[in-house]
C-alpha cells in the first residue's frame, strides 16, 4: 500500500467511527475487509451520514451511490471498507 | 304462532350486511388476496368493509389462522396455505430478525414472497373457482393472486399497503432491481404465463394508501394509479387502562408487530429517554421487554392502536407503513428508527415532508432519541406538517374512494 491508499483508508476509518460511535465499535477492527452490511451492520441512516461526509470530504470523487450503481445484489451485501476506498482512489487517479 | 315477521340477519358474513344509499351499482365480487402479515391485512379490512356496507360480496384468501383475528366476525376466507411453507417461515423468523438491507431484500424475495406466491396458488386458484370474483385485488406480495386473475381472464387490482415501490427505492442500483423483475418473470414462467408483467403494479388499478404528500410528485404516474390515501376504519382492538393517562403530553412507542422481542435495547433506549421528560410513554412491547419501567411509561403487548392514537402528541415508529399513515392521519408528527424493507423509505418520505424525524434503530442513543422528541413534541413545524399530510389524507379519500375505483373495474 502506499501512503496514499493509507490516507484515504484511515479517513473512512475515521468517518465510520464517527458515524457508528467509538464504543460501538470496541469488538470490531475497522480495515480494508470490514463489510458494511456483516460486520458492522450499517444502518440506511449511516450509510446517508458516511455519503454525505464522503462527499464532503472528496467531493464527486466520493461519490457513494456511483460505487453502489454499478454492484448486483451479492456485491453489495458483501461491500467492504476496501471497495469504497478503491473507488475513491480510483476516481482520485 | 304469530304471523309477525322478524327480520334476521344474514349469517353468511359481510354480503349480509344492508345495501347503503349507494344503489346505483350492481352487486358484485371482490376477493382480496393477502399474506399473512398484519399491516398488508388491516388496509384490505377497510375497503372490504366500505365494499359490503355498498351491498357487494367480500371474501379474502390467504392464511386463515392469520387472518381471522384481524378480520370483521364472519368474514368469508378461504385457505391457501401450505404447512411446508409456514414450517419454513417460523424456523426462519429468527434469522429474518437480524437481517438488514440487501440481505433483507434477498431474503424477503427468496424465501418470503417468491415461495408464498407458489405455496398460495393452489389456495387462491381455487378460490377464484368457488367464490366467482369479479375481481381480485392483490397484495403486492402476493405474486399467485395476479396469475391467478389473469389465467382467468379476471380484472385484478394491486393493494399497494407501503407506498415504498412508489419512489423507486432501487433506481440507484439497476442490477439490484433487474433482480428483482427475474424473481417476479420467472414465477410467472413457472405458472404458465409468458406475456411477462410486472406483477406489484396491475395494468388495470394500482391502489396505494398513501398521497403525494408523503410519495412526492405522483402526476407521473399514469392513471390507473390511484393513492387514496390510507383506508383506516379496521374493527377497534384490545383494552387500554385508560385512566393511566394523565394529561400530560403522551407518545406511542411501536416498533411493529414482528418485531417484539428483537427491539428489546431500543424499548430499554426508549424508556430511558423520557424516563425525566414531562411525557408520557406507551411501549407497545412484550411483557418483560423493559424490565422496571419508569412510573411514566406504561409497557402493553397489545394496544387499540387508532383509538390510543387520539389520545397521543406524537409517535415513534420502525416506520412501518400502516403505523407511520394512521399517526399522521390524526395530525401526530413521528420519530422514525426504521429497521428493515420499506422501512427506511418511509422514514425519509416522513422527513422529507417535515412531518418528523428520522433516527438510527440498533444503536441509537438515549440523548438521540430524547432530543428527536423533544422536537417533535415542541416545535410546531413537525405538527403543522404531520397535519397538511393529515388534510391531503382527508383529500383523498381513503377506503371510500379505493371502493369507488373498484367498482369501475366491473
Amino acid at each position: 500500500m502506499t501512503s496514499a491508499d493509507d490516507g484515504v483508508l484511515a479517513e473512512v476509518v475515521r468517518m465510520l467511527v464517527e458515524v457508528v460511535g467509538e464504543d460501538f465499535l470496541l469488538d470490531v477492527q475497522v480495515g480494508p475487509d470490514t463489510t458494511f452490511n456483516g460486520d458492522l451492520a450499517l444502518e440506511s441512516i449511516e450509510f446517508v451520514a458516511l455519503a454525505e461526509k464522503l462527499r464532503a470530504r472528496y467531493g464527486d470523487r466520493g461519490d457513494f451511490a456511483g460505487l453502489v450503481a454499478g454492484m448486483d445484489l451479492d456485491q453489495i451485501m458483501n461491500m467492504t471498507v476496501g471497495d469504497l476506498t478503491q473507488h475513491v482512489e480510483a476516481a482520485h487517479a | 304462532m304469530s304471523a309477525r315477521r322478524v327480520a334476521v340477519p344474514s349469517l353468511l358474513g359481510e354480503g349480509g350486511v344492508q345495501r347503503g344509499p349507494n344503489t346505483g351499482i350492481p352487486r358484485r365480487r371482490f376477493l382480496f388476496a393477502v399474506p399473512p402479515l398484519t399491516g398488508h391485512v388491516n388496509p384490505t379490512v377497510a375497503v372490504g368493509g366500505e365494499l359490503a356496507r355498498r351491498g357487494h360480496k367480500v371474501a379474502w384468501v390467504g392464511h386463515k389462522a392469520a387472518l381471522e383475528p384481524l378480520l370483521r366476525h364472519g368474514a368469508q376466507i378461504f385457505a391457501a396455505e401450505d404447512a411446508a411453507f409456514g414450517a419454513r417461515m417460523e424456523a426462519a423468523r429468527e434469522q429474518w430478525l437480524g437481517l438488514r438491507g440487501p440481505a433483507a431484500l434477498r431474503f424477503l424475495w427468496e424465501e418470503f414472497i417468491v415461495p408464498l406466491g407458489h405455496a398460495m396458488m393452489p389456495g387462491v386458484q381455487a378460490a377464484v373457482r368457488r367464490f366467482h370474483p369479479d375481481v381480485v385485488i392483490a397484495d403486492q406480495q402476493v405474486l399467485a393472486a395476479p396469475v391467478a386473475a389473469r389465467l382467468r381472464g379476471i380484472p385484478w387490482a394491486t393493494s399497494a399497503t407501503t407506498s415504498a415501490e412508489f419512489t423507486r427505492p432501487l433506481a440507484g442500483m439497476p442490477k439490484v432491481e433487474e433482480w428483482v423483475r427475474e424473481r417476479i418473470g420467472e414465477f410467472q414462467l413457472d405458472h404458465g404465463i409468458d406475456d411477462l408483467l410486472d406483477l406489484r403494479f396491475s395494468d388495470h388499478l394500482v391502489l396505494v394508501f398513501s398521497t403525494a404528500a408523503l410519495v412526492g410528485d405522483t402526476s407521473v404516474f399514469p392513471g390507473h394509479f390511484a393513492f387514496v390515501g390510507p383506508a383506516l376504519g379496521r374493527p377497534p382492538g384490545n383494552d387500554f387502562p385508560w385512566e393511566w393517562l394523565d394529561g400530560r403530553p403522551a407518545v406511542l412507542v411501536s416498533m411493529g408487530t414482528l418485531n417484539g422481542a428483537a427491539a428489546g435495547r431500543f424499548f430499554q433506549v426508549a424508556a430511558d429517554a423520557v424516563r425525566d421528560m414531562d411525557v408520557q410513554a406507551v411501549l407497545v412491547a412484550p411483557p418483560g421487554a423493559v424490565p422496571d419501567p419508569p412510573s411514566n411509561v406504561l409497557v402493553r403487548d397489545r394496544v387499540p392502536q387508532l383509538k390510543l392514537l387520539e389520545r397521543m402528541s406524537a409517535v415513534v415508529s420502525h416506520g412501518g407503513h400502516n403505523t407511520v399513515c394512521e399517526a399522521l392521519a390524526r395530525g401526530l408528527p413521528l420519530v422514525v428508527a426504521a429497521i428493515r424493507d420499506d422501512q427506511p423509505v418511509i422514514a425519509r418520505q416522513v422527513a422529507a415532508a417535515g412531518a418528523g424525524i428520522p433516527i438510527r434503530f440498533g444503536r441509537v442513543r438515549e440523548a438521540e432519541l430524547r432530543d428527536a422528541l423533544a422536537a417533535v413534541l415542541t416545535d410546531d413545524a413537525y405538527r403543522a406538517a404531520a397535519r397538511r399530510v393529515r388534510d391531503s389524507f382527508t383529500e383523498a379519500g381513503g377506503a371510500a374512494q379505493a371502493a369507488d375505483r373498484l367498482e369501475k373495474l366491473t
